[in-house]
């Protein structure tokens, strides 16, 4: 049919007409309309006297001679070509003609399917012609034609008109209260259907995206999309997502979902039920491949979120992971319990050939230091603090490998235990843990030697070390909960806290109920002191991260209300709060009431609570109100009017009342009372200096919030460096920090000058907190850059106790896992945010924000909730028996490629190896060759591939 | 000054109190070491500051997820404000008290008259060597309230009247000589005073106007859109116009030059203003760079011995350089003219450079009366004028030329006190011009 053919050429020629350029010509046309008329063509004369003629038609009252007349205009709009900087000629040409034929139209005497056809003439008309005054006439004429033909025979620009036009009818038809059943808005409803359809019928995917979440209604794509443009379709939603105000993001990600589905993208699908934290889905993905290796592949991405195996059962809540293991085979239940892990890694330290241990001075570097110390003799840096130093920076580099020289592979007695004192020899315990990490059958025989230790501390730190040893994985024997369940109810502080915490690494992101049972009492212990309240709340948060469950929720709630207001004070109640948080994390509206109740406590840490809850609800949403929210926290300068007036005493003041909580936490809760009666402005001040904290919680929660999505977190840079210019010094504090959480791993320049800068500022606790977030963001990485950095700290600051400890440990998390681990939270190709890993960087974070009561005095093993965020951060292809095959592969920066013409490359600048391979955070692999095609769709972490049936070797063609 | 403070910067005296107790508290026993290097000194990248900058928006296509990042950096922005005006209000009077007080006292030490002097070379935190215009170098102190983010080799300093110390920074070093160029005024002459030219207007908007306002369309098609244009044909042919033209269309900044001015007295000073002319350009984008009669610098290289001739060629390899070099340029757009493009240097209109060459023909017979149309439409002439026989005629009359006879026909009414141009002026009038346009070439003789 000669018609179609035409109208094909018209979607070509037509489409890129801009409104702009067409007010432009009408201004013109409507200057010298007169002049016009001479100036034209021979055709273009032609054309126009014809347009004419056929105008005068409509006209005459014959109607046998309306459809002809109709037909042939049709034609005439339909095959005009034009540039793309000017108006189609008939359309100019009609321009005069529209009032009369609108006219024309009202009165129209012909049969239906005419007025029909002279609707949907109109209806282009109107598309060039229309002001903004004249409502949606595009839009209504085509709603009015009876017989309406397909919007894309009239061009591409027509239905983007069309569609931009139905976007803001629909709008407006919700503001004045039409109900979505009714007919006009279904009739809409459809068109937006059929408008979509066509879009992604023609490349533009996103276009049908955008209308039809406009109308409300972005779940019928599901059955609109193919095998084709599924793909771009997907990547458009889910990168829109964090962008959306609720609910439209969850209805992105489940439609999105439902498409990678029904397409049979089983990872795709799976990785977006892990975010939509759903159990039912991820289980119905998950039974969903009868092929037995992609099965394999979803344990991994599983094993990898760590999200309760339970949740694989009909009846999560009834169902413990031991019956759900049992039901599977056993080979896909060591991809689920990640016991393969620890060999994985081995292997690929192997293959990378850094399994030899490195010693602390290879860490240091020490002659490459600024020779700081010149002739004066160390004195004043106690070597206590050293030694400690030493052990994180050992537990760290070597993590995971379980060969190092200090702990592990010594002979006994000759262990780097005996160099530390007291406390120091907990966290040197623990580190055993650390560099076992991930191998629970060798690890367990290490550690168990020392829980016999007379040593109390030593054997807190076992205790520990044996927690930390099963951090994401798990296993059959459930050695943690035996060894540990029974040190819950000792009579030592520094048992009970070894044992607390323990439990809440092995079963963190678990949400086991007998750990519940266990802990929970603890929780409820009034006469307990704070401090293993406190922990208690937070390994309870650890194992519940994201489960909204009210039975703890409803405990810690209950605790805050009626332990009285001096243990409410004390330092450790922070993390109380801080373990309620952590059961919303992720989990936005979900924690509203629990905010509302917070409200009703009076007591500060009420305020610390409610805004940890907020920030942990939205960690990783970028919900801009929210930052918006914490900004006003950090607006109000509480402590600033009464400071400011005695400026000249107030850091004195200031340094006595930061001192003082250092204290332990025995004679700190005493403590307090006795102050009350001395002077009432001494308590005052303690009160405000309390008051503040909740600020630095603000400003981490904006970097929490923020870090989800790469605009906002590149904008919250900005806001930092306003807060750091009027911040209060509890402010400036956390602002490293926030950098810190915002870029974990992930090395980039101007932040590494911000951070640079910040280490030598004038407040040491800063400075202190700036060096600990250039480790955090270099974690694993083995930035040299960096590395120089802190080399040169480490000189400047040679007689500062405690930022050269602080440095030595950046120094160790930037070399950590000798670069085979990451730090980032966020995987499967930044998509996802992995819940336990935020929760133990916060916690750390939080322990940080009063440094000099935790991590600079006796709880520094707070350093190992680290260890909760560590993954290996490798790529590793399996065949389909699971074990390695090395290929050839491409690693190279990510490129954001959502929304661009064509098949463009997802990564640049790559380089050739051969796996495993390392990946650091912005970084993408591909494989090099189609020999294989891989079983997952994002390729990091263990990866299964299956040989292309299809692929020929080159070499067997010649 | 004070929150930014980088480093211990024991010789920074007068900073505010708060900073000043804190560091007086630091622990007595510790020796004063030598502080960082700092990144102070070093030649700094052009561009906005990565602090200020925002955040690149991607994907380019126009799309409701741009939007929507758009978006979020408006609220982060909006955010922003409110933050920093909340916090100027909350400021204690006191401070600015304060402030004010400092600010005079700065102005006391700076002295006045203050010299100007250009920076060489920054010794370390507190020295530097600077040149004045009377030409010795000195060693002289930098003042501790100098913003020593700002100081960059090469950049103008103010200097104490006496002890020649560097009292402050002079910021704006854009050579006056470009600003010069930057087009305040629109051109009056529109598209539609350009008779004809249909083709030439249509490949100079998509080349030109619609990548700076519609970048998404080219992104939509996966193209990379042009860099630029040349207009080249015979004199008179309407490239200048059709440059005023898109002067007078766009929003974009227009800077023009005619390639003579880059042509200067001192070596290496050409170069230069080829540079600072894209640097500027390039701060203002979206922009439009029209470069008039190219065939000044843009000859054909060849071997000459005159310093003056490798001076203009060397201008040349800047621009080479600057339309298509090692630095991308964004939104900047060049439009090139010239009669002779034959006898340009083909590096200088590759593709890549110079994206698409638009030819400018004489005049067909339809276009030679619409022109005459616009030129006469004005006028008030006599009815036996039939334009149609003037253009009609053999001749190769362009444009210009045109124009030349309508204003001569013109001229002749007038010497005659008549209110109306005869067709006997037209006639005079073209032979005179034609004759003129002919002088010295002896047309037909060798016919």
């Amino acid at each position: 049919m000669p018609i179609k053919e035409e109208s094909t050429i018209v979607v070509h020629s037509e489409d890129p007409v801009k409104k702009k350029e067409k007010e432009k010509e009408k201004l013109v046309d409507g200057k010298d309309d007169k002049a016009e008329g001479e100036d034209l063509s021979e055709e273009d004369l032609q054309l126009r006297n014809e347009l004419e003629m056929l105008v005068e038609r409509l006209r005459e009252p014959d109607h046998s001679l309306y459809r002809p007349a109709l037909e042939t205009m049709r034609v005439l709009i339909r095959t005009s070509t034009s540039s793309m900087t000017s108006v189609p000629k008939p359309l100019k040409f009609l321009r005069p003609h529209y009032p009369e034929l609108q006219e024309l139209y009202e009165k129209f005497p012909g049969s239906v399917e005419d007025k029909g056809l002279f609707a949907d003439i109109l209806s282009v008309l109107s598309m060039t012609y229309s002001t903004p005054l004249a409502g949606h006439t595009t839009l209504s004429y085509r709603l009015d034609s009876p017989h309406p033909s397909a919007p894309g025979d009239w061009g591409h620009e027509y239905v983007l008109h069309l569609a931009s036009e139905l976007g803001t009818e629909y709008s407006s038809q919700v503001e004045k209260g039409t109900s979505v059943s009714s007919p006009e808005m279904q009739k809409l409803v459809e068109l937006a259907e059929e408008c979509a359809k066509w879009f992604l019928g023609h490349n533009a995917e996103a276009d049908a995206v955008d209308l039809l979440s406009e109308c409300e209604c972005v779940e019928k794509l599901v059955h609109l999309v193919d095998n084709v443009n599924y793909a771009r379709v997907g990547r458009y939603m889910v990168s829109c997502v964090n962008l959306l105000i609720p609910p439209d993001d969850i209805a992105f990600l489940r439609t999105a979902h439902d498409i990678y589905f029904r397409q049979a993208r089983f990872p795709d699908a799976m990785a977006l039920a892990v975010r939509l934290n759903d159990a039912n889905l991820v289980r119905s993905v998950f039974n969903a491949p009868a092929n037995v290796h992609m099965k394999q592949q979803l344990a991994f991405i599983i094993a990898r979120s760590q999200i309760p195996i339970v949740w694989l059962a009909e009846n999560p809540e009834e169902t413990t992971t031991d019956e759900v293991l049992s039901a599977l085979p056993d080979d896909l239940v060591a991809c689920l319990t990640n016991t393969t892990l620890t060999n994985h890694f081995k292997a690929f330290g192997k293959e990378l050939g850094v399994t030899d241990p490195r010693s602390l001075e290879d860490i240091y570097k020490s002659h490459l230091e600024p020779s700081s110390a010149r002739s004066v003799p160390a004195q004043g840096v106690d070597s206590a603090r050293q030694n400690l130093a030493g052990t994180f920076v050992n537990a760290f580099v070597n993590v995971g490998f379980g060969n190092e020289k200090m702990m592990v592979d010594v002979e006994g007695g000759q262990s780097w235990i005996y160099k530390n004192k007291d406390h120091g020899m907990m966290s040197a315990a623990a580190s055993l843990g650390a560099s076992l990490l991930w191998d629970t059958e060798v690890g367990l025989t290490h550690i168990d030697k020392y829980t016999y230790s007379n040593e109390e501390y030593i054997k807190a730190g076992a205790f520990m070390a044996m927690g930390i040893l099963h951090t994401s994985v798990r296993t059959e024997i459930d050695a943690p909960l035996a060894l540990l369940s029974e040190q819950i109810e000792n009579k030592s502080v520094p048992l009970r806290t070894g044992a607390i915490v323990g439990l809440g690494f092995a079963y963190a992101s678990t949400h086991r109920a007998d750990i519940m049972a266990l802990l929970l009492p603890l929780v409820a212990d009034e006469t307990l002191t704070m401090s293993l309240a406190a922990l208690a709340a937070l390994s309870l948060g650890f194992v519940f991260v994201g489960s909204c469950n009210g039975e703890i929720a409803g405990t810690i709630l209950q605790t805050m209300m009626e332990r009285d207001a001096a243990q409410l004070t004390d330092k450790w109640a922070r993390f109380m709060a801080l373990g309620l948080a952590l059961l919303y994390l992720g989990r936005q509206e979900a924690a509203d009431a629990t905010i509302e109740t917070l409200r009703a406590i009076e007591h500060s840490l009420a305020k610390q609570a409610q805004i940890l809850v907020d920030i942990c609800a939205y960690a990783g949403t970028s919900n801009v109100l929210k930052v918006q929210q914490m900004l006003h926290y950090c607006t109000d300068h509480i402590t600033k009017e009464d400071k400011k007036e005695e400026a000249p005493a107030e850091p004195a003041q200031e340094e006595g009342a930061a001192t003082q909580p250092n204290g332990t936490n025995e004679t700190a809760a005493p403590s307090a009372p006795a102050d009350g009666t001395a002077t009432e402005e001494k308590k005052e001040e303690e009160k405000k200096e309390d008051d503040d904290t909740f600020q630095a919680f603000a400003v981490l929660g904006i970097a929490l919030v923020a870090m989800g999505e790469d605009v906002g977190a590149e904008m919250s840079l900005r806001t930092f460096n306003h807060l750091m210019h009027y911040g209060e010094p509890i402010i400036r504090k956390a602002i490293p920090l926030a950098l810190g959480l915002l870029s974990t791993s992930n090395p980039q320049l101007p932040l590494l000058d911000t951070l640079s800068k910040y280490s030598h500022d004038s407040d040491l606790d800063v400075a202190a907190n700036a060096i600990f977030a250039m480790g955090l963001i270099g974690a694993g990485t083995n930035n040299a850059r960096l590395a120089q950095m802190l080399r040169q700290l480490a000189g400047y600051y040679g007689k500062e106790p405690d930022c050269l400890f602080v440095t030595r440990v950046a120094q160790g998390l930037v070399h950590a896992g000798k670069g085979t681990v990451t730090l980032n939270p966020f995987y499967q190709d930044r998509g996802l945010m992995s819940l336990p890993a935020v929760a133990g960087i916060l916690a750390t974070l939080i322990a940080f924000t009063d440094a000099k009561a935790f991590v600079l005095d006796k709880s520094h093993w707070m350093l190992y909730y680290l260890i909760l965020a560590m993954y290996p951060r490798f790529f590793i292809t399996l065949d389909e028996e699971l074990n390695p095959l090395p290929i050839t592969v491409r690693v190279g920066q990510a490129v954001d490629v959502v929304g661009q013409a064509g098949k463009p490359r997802t990564i640049s600048g790559f380089q050739t190896y051969q796996t495993p391979v390392r990946l650091a955070t912005a970084e993408r692999a591909e494989l090099a060759t189609e020999e294989y095609l891989p079983y997952a769709s994002v390729l990091e972490g263990l990866v299964i591939l299956e040989k292309n049936p299809g692929w020929e070797d080159e070499k067997m063609d010649l | 000054m004070g929150n930014a403070a980088s480093g211990l910067n024991p010789a920074g005296g007068n900073k505010d109190g708060q900073n000043k107790d804190a560091k007086d508290k630091k622990p007595q026993p510790k020796k004063w070491e030598p502080p960082l290097p700092t990144r102070v000194g070093k030649k700094k990248k052009r561009g906005p500051d990565a602090a200020t900058k925002l955040p690149a928006v991607y994907p380019t296509t126009r799309c409701r997820l741009k939007l929507l990042k758009m978006e979020r950096i408006k609220d982060y922005l909006l955010l922003e404000e409110e933050f920093v005006q909340s916090q100027e209000r909350m400021k204690p009077s006191v401070m600015e008290d304060k402030n004010e007080e400092e600010r005079t006292r700065v102005d006391d030490l700076r002295g006045s008259p203050m010299g100007v002097g250009s920076l060489e070379e920054i010794i370390d935190d507190d020295h530097a060597i600077i040149s004045t215009a009377s030409g010795p170098e000195y060693y002289v102190s930098i003042m501790s309230f100098v913003d020593k983010d700002l100081l960059e080799p090469g950049c103008s300093v103010l200097l104490h009247h006496k002890t020649s110390a560097v009292i402050g920074v002079l910021q704006d070093d854009t050579d006056p000589m470009v600003n010069v160029m930057k087009l305040d005024k629109a051109p009056t002459e529109s598209y539609a005073d350009v008779g004809g030219l249909d083709n030439q207007i249509q490949e100079i908007k998509e080349s030109v106007e619609l990548p700076l306002t519609h970048p998404e369309l080219y992104e939509e098609m996966g193209i990379k859109p042009p860099k630029g244009v040349i207009l080249y044909g015979v004199p008179g042919t309407g490239k200048t116009l059709l440059a005023k033209a898109v002067a007078n269309q766009t929003s974009a900044t227009f800077l023009r030059v005619v390639g003579s001015e880059l042509i200067q007295k001192y070596l290496g000073d050409g170069p230069k203003l080829v540079r600072e002319l894209f640097r500027v350009a390039e701060e203002h984008a979206p922009s439009i760079v029209f470069i008039d009669e190219i065939d000044a610098i843009g000859t054909k290289r060849y071997d000459s011995t005159s310093g003056g001739e490798r001076e203009i060629q060397r201008t040349m390899l800047e621009l080479l350089n600057q339309l298509d070099g090692f630095d991308t340029r964004g939104d900047v757009k060049v439009i090139m003219a010239t009669n002779k493009i034959e006898s340009l240097d083909p590096a200088l209109i590759r593709p890549g450079r110079i994206d698409r060459k638009i030819e400018f023909p004489l005049p067909d017979l339809k276009t030679k009366l619409r022109i005459f149309k616009l030129h006469t439409s004005r006028m008030s002439l006599s009815d036996d004028v039939d334009l149609e026989e003037f253009v009609t005629a053999k001749d190769e009359m362009s444009g210009a030329d045109i124009k030349a006879v309508c204003t001569e026909a013109g001229l002749l009414a007038l010497r005659e006190r008549r209110m109306r141009v005869t067709k006997q002026d037209f006639t005079t009038a073209r032979e005179k011009v034609l004759y003129r346009k002919n002088e010295g070439t002896p047309e037909g003789l060798y016919l």
